[in-house]
């Protein structure tokens, strides 16, 4: 469109040359021809003001007065009495008209006139002659009358000379005057015409120019008019502008969705008319930007949204597109816009549904996180009590029977928390803890204690790596542990007489993470063909009366399908009716180097030296159960019902350790935590350990920022309280050996109760040849260690990897003391080491005496 | 005197009155005949120079076609010699001695045209001089007294006059 203002300039320019030329030319032909009728009427008046009198009259009537003077003349010889007055008078009029043709003015072109010349000469010479004669007395008049008559004869060709050569030069005089006008006007004639051809030329070139504007205006028209049937058909609304707002053009579509009839809208302010009230100040101040320095936010920028206003006032989402066009007429700006309200409204509609799904989700997920919390709870009373009442005395009957509860409560959480863990899976709360674990000591840990199972069954189960082993990996160690114990479980569960393999793969992708792939293979009843592919599904279990013995809610690889998947990897199965199935777990994995021995100490153990213990809970029975577990392992507990008490009781008193309850009420666990934190109480820096039924990940995070060191997950179990009591014991060990002293009955502690577990769970004599592997590993490091190593990486890590095995055998002495030693060579503390290596020959010795 | 009594009674629009002339005491240079409501010589009025002057005295001074250089006309306005002689419309007839003759319609007898003068450059005109009368127009004041009809009626060596309607 730019180059447009120039063609028409130039169309304009070369018209208006054009015109010049025409306007040029018919000036000089008018100017012309004005000046030729100047001369026709300049000739005119000279024929019309005659400086002549009748000229050619004057001379014929000389020649007529001589002759009368003739007459006279001869009449007065022929009487005697002449009438010589009447001579006289005839003398003085000829003698009259002869001055005439002397002096007069318009007879001096006719005395240069030769023969008119001496004709005048003569005639004159006669009269100045005869003057005297007439004026004198009568007898001298009437004597010379003869004389005068014959003079007068003489002069009679004189007078017809003089006439007659007037005559001549008057004619000739008129005739050039004649052909001077035919001249003249012949010219006239020529000028005329020529005019009127020009005048011709230029009709016809208006003419072709009109038609030239006619078909122009056609073709402008057809134009204008195919352009008026687009807008007008278009669904979208047209409004054409100018720079300064006013409507120029507004569209059929534009009449619907505004409700402005056209004919109303054209001319008015754009502004005042479509745009809300609320927008007019920014809208005017975008016209005013543009006018002064040409700045378009939204003009040419392809689509925006906006709300425009109706004709009733009411406001209203639409799509608008602006393009701006440069006419003749200045700049203007075609606004094609679109009532989006429809689609808006869908939109809405829409998002509200989404939020209502999306609502319902978060209360189901609430929902089942609440109740599994809320059945939680009292499971935990009902199973800490359980636990508590087998300590007492009971028959051997009462004694199963508890087993039995013990065992379906167990498996009750476990199916509340397989609830919950699939409900976090689905809204998408499954938050991976990644720590740095062993996995081939979790996979060792795993095998172990469904060995017992297995050998149940009358199974054998193995494990190995193929190819390069990766130990140490970063990874959601309880996810990893969860997922094969549910494989290799159920690969025990289904197999009898057979055989379980356990295989662990580091499958090495170029250009990506490491990939682990762990199979785990049976030779049990298989999986029938149709049902294999919806192994997977939630509440699938086999349909065999074998699958119901085994029981179990259906959700287990349901879950393990999803803990790989959140772990990015896949869970898939290959199976033989009667022959087997096998597993494979596949996740990437992250290979780091040997983690520091934190990381692992969550390892099971028993309590150490006797610990004051705060225990902050407001559920009765839970500080109940709680306080009996602490109680039975001898330690010293002081109670708080809520957060407030505990901070008090923490200010006042120094503990060893915090058991805090989260929610509370009055003041919550987080809250009481910074509050002894931030404080300068007795126990300000006293361990904290969260009670929760149901941390997530995020959560626990946010415990650990708020200053606790460990979480527990309610139903709290003796043996995770006693791990966290263990590596708090030996933490207060190692920080006060010497106030504290060695204990040696406390020292050589055994909790009999994991022994007897163990027993239970592997057998007699597997656990007789796991103690024989035991003491070979302690007599190992403790001949190790007497040689003086320097404190360091090697002997933390050895020492930590047999305190773990302490802990297994409940040997929580030995372990405690294997932890001062690795807590010491962790911190470089020779001094610290050395007492610790010390204290590990006696405390070795009454241990293994008990164990045995 | 005789001119403002005559204005004062054409103001009163009485019928023209006919105030007698006089006679001629010199020779008589014009004689005026036919439709004229003042006589002095039966059905005629004649005049000398010294009624003519009587008259009023017009002068012109223009250039004229038969003559060389600036002429001083003196004489009696033909309007003024009408209205004496209480002629209002018609045509003159107005004859020269030696009988040439021509036409002067009344209308052209108008203040400031035609005088029939008897004094050209001061002296009187003799006959060889296009004497005793000239009838002459302004010719210098308008380019209507400069037309051919104007300088035929323009006649010299006149000494009679005949109104006629």
């Amino acid at each position: 469109m730019p180059a447009t203002p120039t063609r028409a300039g130039g169309r304009r320019s070369r018209t208006a040359l054009r015109l010049l030329v025409s306007v040029l030319a018919g000036g000089l032909g008018v100017a012309a021809v004005v000046l030729l009728t100047l001369n026709v009427v300049r000739e005119l008046r000279l024929l019309n003001s005659a400086s002549s009198d009748n000229v050619q009259w004057t001379l014929s009537q000389a020649e007529v007065e001589f002759l009368e003077l003739d007459i006279y003349l001869g009449e007065a010889l022929r009487t005697d009495r002449p009438d010589l007055q009447a001579v006289r008078r005839e003398f003085d009029i000829f003698y009259s008209r002869i001055s005439i043709l002397s002096n007069a003015s318009i007879y001096a072109p006719l005395r240069y006139v030769d023969s008119f010349d001496q004709s005048l000469r003569t005639l004159r010479a006669f009269l100045d002659a005869t003057v005297p004669l007439i004026d004198g007395p009568d007898h001298t008049l009437r004597q010379a009358l003869p004389m005068l008559k014959s003079q007068a004869i003489d002069l009679r060709p004189v007078v017809r000379m003089l006439s007659n050569s007037g005559l001549d030069h008057f004619a000739r005089t008129s005739d050039e005057r004649r052909r001077s006008v035919s001249e003249t006007l012949i010219q006239l004639a020529i000028g005329v015409m020529l005019l009127m051809l020009m005048l011709i030329a230029l009709a016809a070139y208006l003419a072709a120019l009109n038609a030239q504007n006619i078909r122009r205006r056609t073709e402008v028209q057809q134009t204008s008019e195919r352009m008026k049937i687009v807008t007008g058909t278009s669904l979208d609304a047209v409004i054409v502008s100018d720079d300064n707002g006013r409507i120029l053009d507004f569209n059929a579509a534009a009449e619907s969705i505004f409700g402005h009839a056209a004919r109303d809208a054209i001319g008015q302010d754009l502004g005042a008319m479509i745009v809300p009230d609320h927008h007019r100040a920014a809208h005017t101040a975008g016209m005013e930007r543009m006018r002064a320095h040409g700045e378009k936010r939204v003009v040419g920028k392809g689509r925006v949204k906006l709300e425009a206003k109706r004709a009733n006032g009411q406001i209203f989402p639409v799509e608008l597109a602006i393009q701006s066009a440069d006419t003749e007429n200045g700049e203007i700006f075609i606004a094609f816009l679109r009532d989006i309200s429809h689609r808006v409204e869908a939109e809405r509609q829409l998002v509200k549904a989404r939020d209502r799904a999306l609502a319902g989700e978060k209360a189901k997920t609430d929902f089942l996180a609440t109740m599994s919390h809320e059945i939680r709870t009292p499971l935990n009373g009902l199973l800490g009590n359980l636990t508590l009442l087998q300590d007492t005395r009971l028959t051997a009957q009462q004694m199963r029977y508890i087993h039995n509860m013990n065992t379906s409560g167990r498996l009750l959480m476990s199916h509340i928390s397989d609830v919950l863990d699939i409900t976090k899976y689905d809204a998408g709360k499954l938050r991976l803890n990644p720590v740095d674990m062993n996995l081939s000591q979790l996979i060792q840990d795993i095998v172990d204690s469904q060995s017992g199972a297995a050998t149940a069954q009358n199974s054998v189960i193995t494990w190995g790596w193929t190819g390069p082993p990766a130990h140490w990996i970063r990874a959601d160690r309880e996810r990893i542990q969860h997922i094969l114990i549910n494989l290799i479980g159920n690969a025990v569960k289904f197999t009898r007489q057979g055989r379980i393999s356990v295989t662990a793969e580091v499958l090495d992708d170029i250009g990506s993470d490491p990939q682990v792939r762990i199979s785990v293979r049976d030779t049990g009843i298989g999986i029938d063909a149709e049902i294999l592919p919806h192994i997977f599904d939630d509440f699938m279990t086999g349909d065999s009366s074998y699958a119901r013995d085994v029981g179990g809610t259906g959700l287990g690889l349901g879950i393990a399908r999803r803990f790989v998947r959140a772990l990015g990897g896949d869970l898939s199965v290959e199976s033989e009716n009667g022959v087997g199935s096998v597993f494979h777990a596949s996740f990437p994995i992250q290979p780091v180097a040997a983690p520091a021995p934190a990381a692992e100490s969550a390892a099971r153990g028993s309590g150490t030296a006797p610990l004051d213990v705060l225990l902050v809970e407001d559920n009765e029975i839970n500080r109940m159960v709680a306080r009996e577990m602490l109680a039975a392992d001898g330690h010293r507990v002081v109670e708080a019902h809520d957060g407030r008490e505990g901070v008090t009781r923490a200010a006042r008193e120094r503990f060893d350790l915090i058991l805090m309850d989260i929610s509370m009420p009055v003041m919550d666990g987080r809250h009481a935590t910074r509050a002894i934190r931030s404080g300068e109480g007795a126990s300000a820096r006293t361990p904290i350990v969260a009670l929760t039924a149901n941390a997530m990940a995020d959560e626990q995070e946010a415990f650990l920022e708020d200053g606790m060191n460990d979480i527990l997950t309610k139903p709290l179990s003796r043996d995770a309280l006693k791990a966290v009591l263990a590596a708090c014991g030996a933490a207060v060990t190692a920080s006060a050996p010497e106030a504290e002293g060695p204990k040696d009955s406390a020292a050589a502690e055994i909790d009999s109760r994991q022994i007897a577990d163990l027993r239970e769970t592997l057998g007699a004599e597997a656990l007789q040849t796991l103690l024989g592997r035991f003491e070979s590993e302690v007599d190992t490091l403790i001949g190790w260690l007497a040689h003086g190593t320097p404190p360091g990486d090697e002997i933390m890590q050895r020492a930590h990897k047999v305190a773990g095995s302490a802990a297994t055998f409940g040997a929580a002495g030995l372990r405690g003391a294997l932890v001062a030693v690795e807590t010491a060579a962790k911190q470089r503390d020779e001094e610290e080491m050395a007492k610790a290596i010390a204290r590990l020959g006696p405390i070795w010795q009454a241990t293994r005496g008990r164990i045995g | 005197m005789l001119r403002l009594a005559f204005a004062v009674l054409a103001l009163t629009t009485l019928p023209a009155f006919a105030d007698p002339l006089p006679q001629p005491g010199g020779d008589v240079i014009l004689t005026v005949s036919g439709d004229i409501d003042v006589t002095n010589a039966g059905n005629t009025a004649v005049f000398d120079l010294g009624m003519l002057r009587a008259l009023g005295v017009t002068e012109i001074v223009t250039e004229t076609i038969w003559t060389e250089g600036e002429q001083r006309f003196e004489g009696v306005a033909l309007v003024d010699l009408m209205a004496r002689l209480g002629v209002e419309d018609g045509t003159l007839r107005a004859t020269a001695i030696n009988d040439y003759a021509v036409d002067v319609p009344v209308s052209d007898a108008v203040e400031g045209g035609p005088i029939i003068a008897y004094i050209r450059n001061g002296a009187p005109m003799s006959v060889r001089d296009k004497g005793p009368l000239w009838i002459v127009y302004p010719y210098d004041r308008s380019a209507e007294y400069r037309s051919e009809v104007i300088y035929s009626r323009s006649i010299w060596q006149l000494n009679r006059i005949a109104i006629q309607d």
